[in-house]
């Protein structure tokens, strides 16, 4: 598959729905955005790209925000892009006061896409958690075209943190989708890995690749997993980006090199966000 | 009616400028980054990302952290070094209209005068911009730009190896920047670009860490803009060659700030990571505002500030 040329385009706002979740270890909620903007251009995006995001207009935050597609429709002359999104900071509390109809600074589509093919006549494992789920639904999408017999994992603090959780279950099935929360209110208590693991044991002798993203404390327990049972995975990262385009070379990660230092210093945003874990230097 | 290039082409550092309009060093990539998003042809100047003789590794993450008006940053001045330079991104950027302007830097005046030997072989460059913000390891690692007697002698030592135009990028984190200004025209150097980031820092509350690996970095964005502009005025009043304004500029507004209060060029920067179109937008604005004020060409702008 191969990647279009980014385009800075003015998108509107056709849904933007804020909800949030309150785990019971937990007395602080957090706070989500479901948000669906309209492009003005038919686009094709590919599984586990991203689009920088910020209210039209708006200089204070000054950045744009990196945002993995969730879900993308393509119409005739316009797309329309849904993302999940956590309210964590300036950017996000800014984007979740957008209205139905606000214009939006839209870049995209940026970075690269998950080696699909990797999975072929192979099982497919999808670790989720938090708003990384967004980033897979896609590529989730991708692999059942293709035929590829593929599995959720996806954790969170609470039943309220498994993001898209339903549309999952609507796509792969509820036998497909297995779900562990740090509370317990839903699939069964503690980390993602855990399920994972025991999957893992129960099916030693099938060929699988892991595709994972989530919080970075999780993506170092699947690359761990990933080794343990010497299987390939492909991990979505995520890094502080000022431009989404390479140009501010902000959002550094040490890949592995042949080098005296034993690696250098590639980019989140076009070397990325996609690297498999064994590239890195971690 | 007089044409855009008509009224914005201006010679700067012997060199032609179609328009007083590039993209600042560190905020485009070497250029070519932004092909896909602006009209290279358009562009007055590309100043590169920095280019060492060496290529650089950069630092450790976290490079960069958002404040209030702008953002600080760390890269540690990752490049590909001069040589990959010439061989594999100046071939495709000189088929552009644009004037190429290689960002330099050293961390001693060998490393400085190696890298414009290697980059005098490269066709299609107009001009050299240095960054001397950099420790001088040799000197103790004090910053060449914040004395003006080492800040001379890069100056001089780059002129002699140079064919090209030299133009110095100043610091704004010194006491007079009249004096460093005056300092490296007497060096030789053919133009000032002012300023290069104010050192900033910022501090997590709740891990009482600083946000950025690197503990310091450099501030940029439209808050640095006052500084920016005051820093022109200072140095037009203290020098005859031209300067180049940097600063903060996202607008057309902040563009003829800094024309009038002396700068014969402007440099884009963060604005290109935030607007990536900020370039062309301030093209044709300040071609409207010529037309606007009856003015036959920019430069009749250049320094105008009744103060």
């Amino acid at each position: 598959m191969s990647t279009e040329c980014p385009r800075d385009l003015i998108a509107t706002v056709e849904r933007n729905d804020l909800f949030a979740s309150t785990p019971q270890s937990q007395n602080k909620s957090r706070h989500y955005g479901f948000l669906q903007l309209r492009i003005p251009q038919a686009q094709t995006i590919l599984p586990g790209q991203f689009a920088m995001l910020k209210k039209h207009g708006i200089y204070e935050p000054l950045l744009r925000r990196a945002m993995a597609y969730y879900r993308v429709t393509r119409h005739d002359g316009s797309t329309s892009v849904e993302f999940i999104y956590q309210i964590l900071g300036r950017g996000t509390e800014s984007l979740s006061t957008m209205r139905v109809g606000d214009p939006v600074d839209y870049l995209g589509a940026l970075g690269n896409t998950y080696d699909v093919q990797a999975t072929k006549d192979k099982n497919a494992l999808l670790v989720v958690g938090g708003v990384g789920s967004a980033a897979v639904f896609m590529l989730a999408e991708e692999l059942l075209k293709q035929g590829t017999p593929t599995r959720l994992f996806i954790g969170g603090a609470s039943r309220g943190d498994l993001l898209g959780y339903d549309d999952f279950v609507e796509l792969l099935g509820k036998e497909n989708c297995i779900s562990a929360t740090v509370d317990g209110s839903e699939g069964e208590r503690g980390f993602v890995t855990t399920p994972l693991e025991r999957h893992l044991q129960a099916n030693a002798n099938k060929p699988t690749v892991i595709y994972s993203c989530g919080p970075d404390a999780m993506l170092h327990a699947t690359a761990k997993v990933a080794d343990k049972y010497q299987i390939p995975a492909q991990l979505s990262l995520e890094a502080p980006m000022a431009c989404g385009i390479g140009i501010c070379v902000g959002c550094a990660v040490a890949v592995k090199h042949d080098c005296a230092e034993g690696f250098v210093y590639k980019k989140v945003c076009t070397d990325g966000p996609i690297f498999w874990h064994e590239e890195l230097h971690w | 009616m007089m044409t855009d290039s008509q009224l914005l082409t201006i010679e700067c550092a012997g060199v032609t400028f179609p328009n007083p309009v590039g993209t600042a060093s560190g905020t485009c990539g070497y250029g070519l980054d932004l092909k896909d998003l602006i009209d290279l042809n358009k562009l007055g100047a590309v100043f590169t990302k920095g280019l060492s003789a060496k290529p650089m590794r950069g630092n450790a993450p976290w490079r960069i952290v958002e404040t209030h008006g702008g953002m600080i940053n760390a890269i540690g001045l990752q490049n590909i070094g001069a040589k990959t330079f010439v061989a594999e991104k100046l071939p495709e950027l000189r088929q552009y209209a644009t004037r190429i302007i290689p960002n330099v830097f050293g961390y001693s005046i060998d490393e400085y005068s190696e890298a414009i030997r290697i980059l005098e072989d490269g066709e299609g460059i107009h001009a050299y911009e240095l960054n001397i913000s950099c420790p001088n390891v040799k000197e103790g690692g004090k910053s060449f730009a914040n004395d003006a007697c080492q800040a001379a002698e890069v100056t001089a030592a780059v002129r002699k190896a140079s064919s090209r135009p030299v133009i110095v990028k100043l610091s704004p984190n010194v006491t007079d920047i009249a004096e460093i200004a005056r300092a490296v025209e007497d060096a030789g150097a053919d133009a000032l670009s002012l300023i290069n980031t104010a050192i900033g820092m910022s501090i997590d509350i709740h891990t009482r860490k600083p946000r950025i690996g690197n503990v310091t970095g450099g501030l940029s964005g439209p808050a640095i803009k006052p500084i920016a502009v005051r820093c022109v005025f200072q140095a037009y009043r203290a020098v005859k060659i031209p300067l180049i304004g940097i600063g903060g500029i996202a607008t057309t507004e902040d563009a003829l700030e800094f024309i009038i209060a002396g700068a014969r060029l402007i440099q884009v920067g963060t604005a290109n990571f935030y607007d990536p179109s900020a370039t062309m937008k301030i093209i044709d604005g300040l071609a409207e505002y010529c037309r606007e004020k009856n003015l036959n060409n920019i430069s009749k702008l250049v320094g105008t500030v009744e103060a």
